[in-house]
């Protein structure tokens, strides 16, 4: 695979600057046809930008940039795509009021004589549907559809435009166990197919499981190159923080000698909305002192749990109870939910803070400055709008804002989603440090690792019920094989087996 | 530093201009004109005489009070089309105000006024923040709507009820309680109808721009306008927010009623604003939605509205018209290229 003219994009001294800051530092990069090669590094290393050069979102500002033998320089998304080059982004790109099929079109309509072409180019969506087992209906509407799907739409979108190299930026962030398995098997069959794929994530049991080749990008640079019979883990993990300090977890936990008062219950709560019943008749409850994991498959109910709780849903049956003032939340959408994009770190730290009634530069700068260095969030300008920031920067602010609150609640909903390893270890040791402060916390995962990781106590999420509640003792392993069989228990029950 | 936002949106304005001034000329030319000679006399009118500047002044002055009831609706992204029909009501009631209590009053009667004009004016604007919230129905249709309801029910009660005989305008109040002429204080002004109110739209302005971009309710408005999903999340009340701009912004129209009732004629007259909510909406959406921006976009609309009748003897004055529309059409346009191009935004 190394042989020179199998090579099917290279980067030659890549640079992309945004202002006096480089995202992309002279960067050289090959990527060989019909391998899977994944781009690793910490949040806001660059690699999303990288990306986004080659799907000619921006283009360099130095160095060249060869596909397919030939020198390009995209100046939009559409050049790219006529290259075969699909992307698949970290944030989806989906009309809500739009069919499956009105969005897999859309921007590559086959039109006659003006008019959309449609039985045709249904029967095409459908046969691929079939083809890579996605399962989806393609009149459902987007908004109808779980997380998992929208994504499928995402990957049938690149392969309606005949995409050959595909680009997936951070893909299983928001997947769980089972729909993991998933999307590892359709890449598979891309690659047997020929197909060439680029995968970032912040996974390393993916790159072990997945990659032919692996780069790794530290503070816009490329730092670490290795194929995948060299792969060495931990070798790798430390060319991705580099100098830096690991930050382990210290799992250990304050014992209860406080009071511990109960916070929030949900007593067979029902939700309707839009007429289906999404909460169908839910219990459980989050005391202080504890955190309280649910985990589950997309869709079953978990954000239906949060609107209720912050009162955008009205409960059809059954009490809530919230013995607290207000509620710390991490959504589970960062930029639909948590921000307001156009504004910077600070002015969306002091929205959330409603004791502040002047927005003043120098209260916005200092707010800021203080997130940025408790999170360590690498960013090109600490007063650029939270738009510009990589995600798992926007993440880790997000997280810190809701976490300075000092509330008696948090509510946090994959708090560690598209942020890199240490940081999660990071974001790890706060919610121990805080639940040690005898606060509640409610913690929404589809990554089963990290609710056993952080729970005192777990329910799994199954169509609108907790299904399953497990206490602490459940998952206290003495061995690897423990931990297993019961994560295989638990993921069986995520689905509605047993 | 001038944040590149800032420096995005000067150029865009500046492009705008120079492209309007540009197809003005070839315009000018069709009609046989020499563009200079126009142009040169337009500033040598505005400019050169205190009158004229007085004039733009004076027509500029409610465009700068409504703009700013404007901003705060658009800002909250309420799509406010229904000043016309409230700044009506508000500056009516304002008038029956001043001229029934201006004798026991004396000059108390203009605050008491205003104060009546801006609560008919933010009820007519509460109608459409109260269906929007309940019901969900556009903005953008119900006040529309309710223009036509104001316009006709002001009018009804005016003919039938209000108005001095064989007049369509409502008694006048008294001459103690105008408020004072610019020239009072520059006599270079001598002539104009420029008055103080100019300096409260000013004032107003800059108030307005320190509580959308300084304080609390600002930003809320702000967030809410921008994104209304994630302000719910992050705990903001977001139907309050948009009863309180729209209530606000419709109030705050009606202070149009200042400069004509008390700076100018002393009564309300049908058809005295003459689409001034209209073409508000161009000088709040040519200054996007910043009033210290709308001080300077009101300020140019007033100079070609004083400056398309002082060319009057050698071009048609719809022209200047056509120059007003040319700046909305190319900043719209050059907008989105600025954006492309210089702040590289997809
Ligand atoms: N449009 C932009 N304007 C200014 N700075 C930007 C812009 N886009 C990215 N950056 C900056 O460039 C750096 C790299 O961002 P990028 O999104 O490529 O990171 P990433 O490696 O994908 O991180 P993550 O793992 O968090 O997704 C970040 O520091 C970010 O703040
Ligand atoms: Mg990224």
């Amino acid at each position: 695979m190394d042989s020179e003219n199998n090579v099917i994009v290279e980067y030659r001294e890549v640079t992309k600057k945004f202002g006096n800051f480089t995202a992309n530092d002279s960067i050289s990069l090959k990527i060989y046809g019909n391998t899977i090669h994944s781009v690793i590094g910490e949040n806001g290393a660059g690699k999303s930008t990288l990306m986004k050069i080659l799907f000619g979102i921006y283009s360099q500002d130095g160095g060249e940039l060869i596909v397919k033998g030939k020198p390009v320089k995209f100046k939009s998304p559409l050049e790219a795509i006529s290259d075969n080059i699909g992307m698949l982004h970290q944030h989806f790109e989906l009309i809500e009021d739009f069919t499956i099929f009105e969005n897999v079109i859309l921007g590559s309509e086959i039109t006659n004589t003006g008019v959309i072409e449609t039985k045709d180019t249904r029967k095409r969506i459908i046969d691929l549907i079939d083809k890579y087992k996605l399962g989806l209906d393609i009149d459902n509407k987007i908004s109808e559809v779980s997380i998992s799907e929208k994504q499928k739409v995402e990957i049938l979108k690149l392969l309606f435009r005949n995409s050959e190299i595909l680009i997936f930026d951070e893909p299983t962030s928001v997947l769980s166990p089972v729909e993991v398995d998933e999307f590892f098997k359709i890449i598979r069959m891309f690659k047997a197919e020929g197909k060439t794929i680029i995968l970032i994530t912040h996974k390393l049991n993916e790159i072990k499981e997945l990659a032919d080749r692996v780069s790794v990008l530290r503070k816009g640079k490329l730092v670490y190159e290795v194929n995948s019979n060299e792969l060495d883990l931990e070798v790798l993990s430390r060319e991705i923080i580099g100098p830096m300090e690991v930050t382990h977890l210290t799992d250990e936990r304050a014992g209860t000698d406080y009071d511990s008062e109960l916070l929030l219950s949900f007593d067979s709560v029902s939700v309707k909305k839009d007429n289906v019943l999404k909460l169908n008749g839910i219990s459980f409850h989050v005391s202080s002192g504890e955190v309280y994991g649910i985990c589950g498959v997309e869709g079953n109910g978990q954000s239906e749990i949060v609107d209720t709780i912050i009162g955008a849903l009205k409960i059809s049956a059954g009490s809530l109870k919230l013995n607290t003032g207000d509620v710390s939340l991490v959504p589970d959408d960062r930029i639909g939910k948590g921000m307001i994009k156009e504004f910077n770190i600070g002015e969306n730290v002091l929205l959330r803070e409603k004791n502040v009634t002047h927005f003043t530069k120098k209260n916005i700068k200092e707010t800021s400055e203080k997130v940025i260095s408790e999170y360590d969030v690498r960013l090109s300008d600490s007063l650029s709008p939270l738009a510009s920031l990589s995600g798992g920067n926007q993440q880790k602010v997000i997280f810190g804002r809701e976490t300075g609150l000092d509330n008696k609640m948090m509510v946090l909903v994959h708090p560690t989603r598209g942020v890199d390893i240490n940081s999660s270890a990071f974001i790890y040791k706060i919610i121990i440090e805080q639940r040690n402060k005898n606060k509640g916390i409610l913690l929404i995962s589809s990554d089963l690792e990290e609710i056993l990781k952080l729970s005192d106590r777990i329910g799994v999420i199954f169509k609108g019920r907790i299904s399953q509640e497990y206490p602490k003792s459940d998952f206290t392993f003495s061995n690897d094989e423990d931990k297993h069989n019961f994560m295989v228990k638990v993921g069986k029950a995520m689905i509605g087996i047993e | 530093m001038m944040s590149r936002k800032l420096k995005a949106n000067m150029l865009s304005i500046a492009l705008s201009l120079l492209t309007t001034i540009i197809l003005t000329s070839i315009l000018l030319l069709a009609i046989g004109k020499n563009p200079l000679m126009v142009y040169s006399m337009l500033i040598s009118e505005v400019f050169g005489t205190g009158y004229g500047l007085g004039q733009a002044i004076f027509k500029a002055t409610p465009l700068i009070i409504c703009g700013c009831g404007l901003a705060l609706c658009f800002q909250a992204s309420l799509f406010n089309i229904g000043a016309e029909g409230q700044l009506n009501a508000g500056a009516f009631a304002m008038s029956i105000a001043a001229y029934t209590f201006d004798d026991y009053l004396g000059f108390g009667v203009l605050p008491f006024a205003i104060i009546c004009g801006f609560i008919v004016s933010a009820l007519w604007g509460l109608i459409p923040a109260f269906l929007k919230i309940k019901r969900g129905i556009s903005e953008v249709i119900t006040t529309i709507m309710m223009n036509f309801i104001a316009l006709a029910l002001v009018n009804y009660f005016l003919i039938d009820f209000i108005a001095v005989k064989s007049t369509v305008r409502t008694e006048k109040i008294l001459d103690s309680v105008f408020i004072p002429k610019l020239s009072d204080f520059f006599g270079s002004f001598q002539g104009s109808s420029a008055n103080l109110t100019f300096v409260f739209a000013i004032l107003l302005a800059v108030f307005l721009y320190y509580m959308l971009y300084k304080t609390r309710f600002g930003y809320e408005i702000r967030a809410v306008g921008l994104n209304p999903t994630a302000s719910k999340y992050l705990g903001i009340k977001t139907n309050k927010i948009i009863m309180w701009s729209f209530l606000l912004g419709a109030g705050i129209t009606s202070l149009v009623g200042i400069n004509f009732i008390f700076g100018y004629k002393g009564y309300y007259e049908f058809g005295f604003s003459n689409n001034l909510g209209f073409t508000s909406i161009a000088v709040t959406l040519l200054a996007k939605n910043n009033p210290i921006g709308i001080i300077f976009t009101a300020f140019l609309f007033g100079v070609l509205d004083y400056g398309g009748l002082a060319v009057n003897t050698i071009v048609p004055k719809e022209i200047m018209l056509v120059f007003q529309a040319l700046v909305i059409l190319s900043i719209l346009a050059i907008d989105k290229i600025v954006k492309i191009y210089y702040l590289k935004e997809d």
